[in-house]
């Protein structure tokens, strides 16, 4: 009984992921959905102690530990975003340098999937900068796919210069805008 | 937000009844004009010869008061602002007209309005009736005496504004042949409620009013050739789609939203099509398709960026920057994606084509070496460029008025913009028109449906 309540809720789990992550995610707010490793089945040996009904499966820890792991590979060196020239999307040798250990990264650690973000800095047209950064995104997951990382696990979009990382007026900081930012969002 | 309020006061308005029977029927010819009028009609070709307009004050009913002396106090005033703001009239108000000892006999009166090199009168009358008010403008030619025209406009306290819109339109139809800007309006993009969305005003920044609501980041809109709806892009749905508002109904539709990034929607002039860039997870290229958007059709191929289309006057072509020279730069193609043609080359980086209504000319902005933008115009027929704007700030996103003369552009300084509008013949004239947040991408719409 108590193994059929807790298949149920498994499965209510399940169809509760599946359906959040059929949902294009907000560009505003980025919390990724909870991940369904919550739900191993290493578990199962434990008595279930939670209670039946609605699903609650307290998703803070699991972001948590979703933006935990970006911070460790970035950290660590293993993951990190990608930085272009002023008005351009081709990719540096920094950039092909730092998409191979992405790359890396990403072999070891399949279950993860990825938004690439792509930036501008502020001195292109925002209108032409919502393409710019479109293409920048689009040639970091291009060489990651001629790297061998299946492109089903990536998701672009742009924001141009719409979201700064940094807001002076100046090389430094517009260089730090004009990237690829690798986010993790998810495991699959 | 809804625009019902213009088929409302349309209701409601009456022209002209009896009093002035020639008047209306044939604006083409009106009777007996003034000497010097005829080169006014040549105004797109530089020749700014005015129509010289003698404005006393207008005669306010006297049992007006409050709300309603205010209100036929605001119709006066955005008489003389809309007069002003044409470059087809030359004003004269009371200020001008105090030299003048009014006896209130128009034989004598019309002579002295005369004598000050006026052509014609503009004589207005604002009274009560119910709840609303009645404006009554008569024009008359100076050197016959005759009346040229005569219309009578009602509405409520919250059609003040528009009911001298409706009489200075009228006045630009009797002399130029063709509406003036005073019935038609700006959409654009702004940030003052906390996150950027559309928003319209009138052509004179009044009335400014939000017509979105993604709380997300909307804009970069682009008028039906009607004016009943607006195609802009929206990320409230994640990723960036295109969309569609019927301003009378206040109803959005999606156009496309398919891919990671469809963005810069342009009508075709017949309202049929819309041209966009679109990006299916690789690189960003201009397509079209029809208004339900079920087959976009790919138009660019160049491996480099190519967006931000704007379709030709006459239906024929695409304007749209593309990177494929390195840098971007304005192209004009045909709609099968042919005959590719660069017609920028001004600075160092080139996006934004406006076409002039006339289809002669594209406006666009021009990154000079200080990374600053600039508003430069191209001609379709020699290539020359023209730069309109010389100043400290960043000028971009320009768009023509219907009637080819003015630019809307933005401005920007640091972090901020604002909208604004000057001449779009030499870049005179500017007028800021946005103060709130930052305001940008303003598109003009067409003429008012007549």
């Amino acid at each position: 009984m108590n193994m059929d309540r807790k298949w149920i809720a498994l499965v209510a789990l399940v169809a509760l992921l599946l359906v959040s992550a059929c949902k294009k995610p907000d560009p505003v707010v980025t919390p990724p959905p909870p991940p369904m490793t919550e739900t191993a089945p290493t578990t199962d040996v434990k008595p279930d102690t939670t209670p039946a009904g609605p699903v609650d499966a307290t998703p803070k820890p699991v972001e948590k530990s979703l933006q935990e792991l970006q911070q460790e590979a970035e950290r660590s060196g293993l993951l990190g975003d990608v930085f272009y020239d002023f008005d351009k999307s081709d990719l540096r040798a920094d950039a092909r340098e730092r998409l191979e250990k992405n790359a890396r990264f990403m072999s070891e650690n399949p279950e993860i999937v990825f938004t690439v973000e792509g930036h501008c800095d502020e001195r292109g047209t925002n209108e032409y900068n919502l393409a710019l950064g479109q293409s920048r995104s689009a040639t970091s997951v291009d060489y990651l796919i001629s790297l061998g990382v299946e492109r089903s696990r990536f998701k672009t979009i742009s924001y141009g210069e719409e979201r700064p990382f940094c807001t002076e007026s100046n090389e430094a900081c517009w260089q730090k805008n004009r990237r690829a930012r690798f986010v993790v969002t998810g495991r699959r | 937000m809804k625009n019902s309020l213009l088929p409302a006061v349309a209701a409601t308005m009456l022209l002209l009844v009896g009093a002035w029977p020639a008047m209306a029927q044939n604006s083409a010819t009106p009777p007996e004009l003034g000497a010097g009028v005829d080169s006014t009609l040549t105004i797109d070709g530089g020749v700014r010869a005015q129509i010289r307009v003698a404005f006393p004050a207008a005669e306010i009913d006297s049992s007006l008061s409050g709300e309603y002396l205010e209100a036929a106090r605001e119709v006066e005033q955005t008489l003389r602002d809309d007069l002003e703001q044409t470059i087809v009239f030359n004003t004269q108000g009371p200020t001008e007209l105090a030299v003048l000892s009014l006896t209130g006999d128009r034989t004598q009166d019309f002579e002295q309005f005369r004598s000050l090199g006026n052509e014609v009168v503009l004589l207005a009358s604002i009274k009560p009736e119910g709840d609303k008010l009645v404006l009554d403008g008569w024009v008359y030619d100076l050197p016959s005496k005759q009346s040229i025209l005569g219309k009578r406009f009602r509405g409520t306290l919250a059609q003040t504004r528009l009911i001298a819109h409706y009489l200075a339109d009228a006045m630009h139809y009797q002399f130029t042949g063709r509406p003036g800007l005073m019935l038609t309006t700006i959409a654009f993009q702004s940030s003052r409620d906390g996150h950027q969305e559309l928003y319209l005003m009138d052509y004179d920044g009044r009335n400014q009013r939000r017509i979105s609501g993604h709380k997300s980041t909307s804009g970069y809109s682009d008028w039906s050739p009607a004016g009943d709806a607006i195609a802009y892009m929206s990320y409230f749905d994640g990723s960036p789609g295109i969309y569609y508002v019927e301003l009378a109904t206040g109803k959005k539709l999606p156009i496309y939203n398919e891919g990671v990034l469809n963005l810069s929607p342009s009508f075709s002039p017949d309202g049929r099509s819309i041209a966009f860039a679109h990006s299916n997870q690789s690189n960003v290229d201009v397509y079209r398709c029809d208004r339900n958007c079920t087959q976009p059709v790919r138009l660019t191929k160049s491996g480099a960026i190519d967006t931000n289309p704007s379709w030709s006057p006459n239906g024929k072509q695409l304007a749209f920057t593309s990177s494929r020279s390195g840098r971007p730069n304005v192209y004009v193609m045909s709609l099968d994606g042919a005959d590719v043609r660069r017609i920028s080359f001004e600075g160092n980086y080139n996006d934004g084509a406006s076409w002039k209504p006339d289809g002669t000319h594209i406006a666009y902005a021009s990154r000079d070496s200080g990374n600053k933008f600039r508003i430069a115009v191209t001609s379709l027929v020699d290539l020359t460029t023209k730069i309109l704007t010389n100043g400290p700030d960043s000028y971009e996103e320009p768009s023509y008025s219907p009637d080819g003369l003015r630019l809307l552009f933005t401005l920007r300084r640091g972090k901020e913009s604002q909208v604004y509008v000057m001449n779009a013949a030499d870049g005179s004239d500017w007028r800021q028109l946005t103060h709130q947040g930052n305001s940008s991408a303003a598109d003009w719409s067409s003429f008012k449906q007549k």
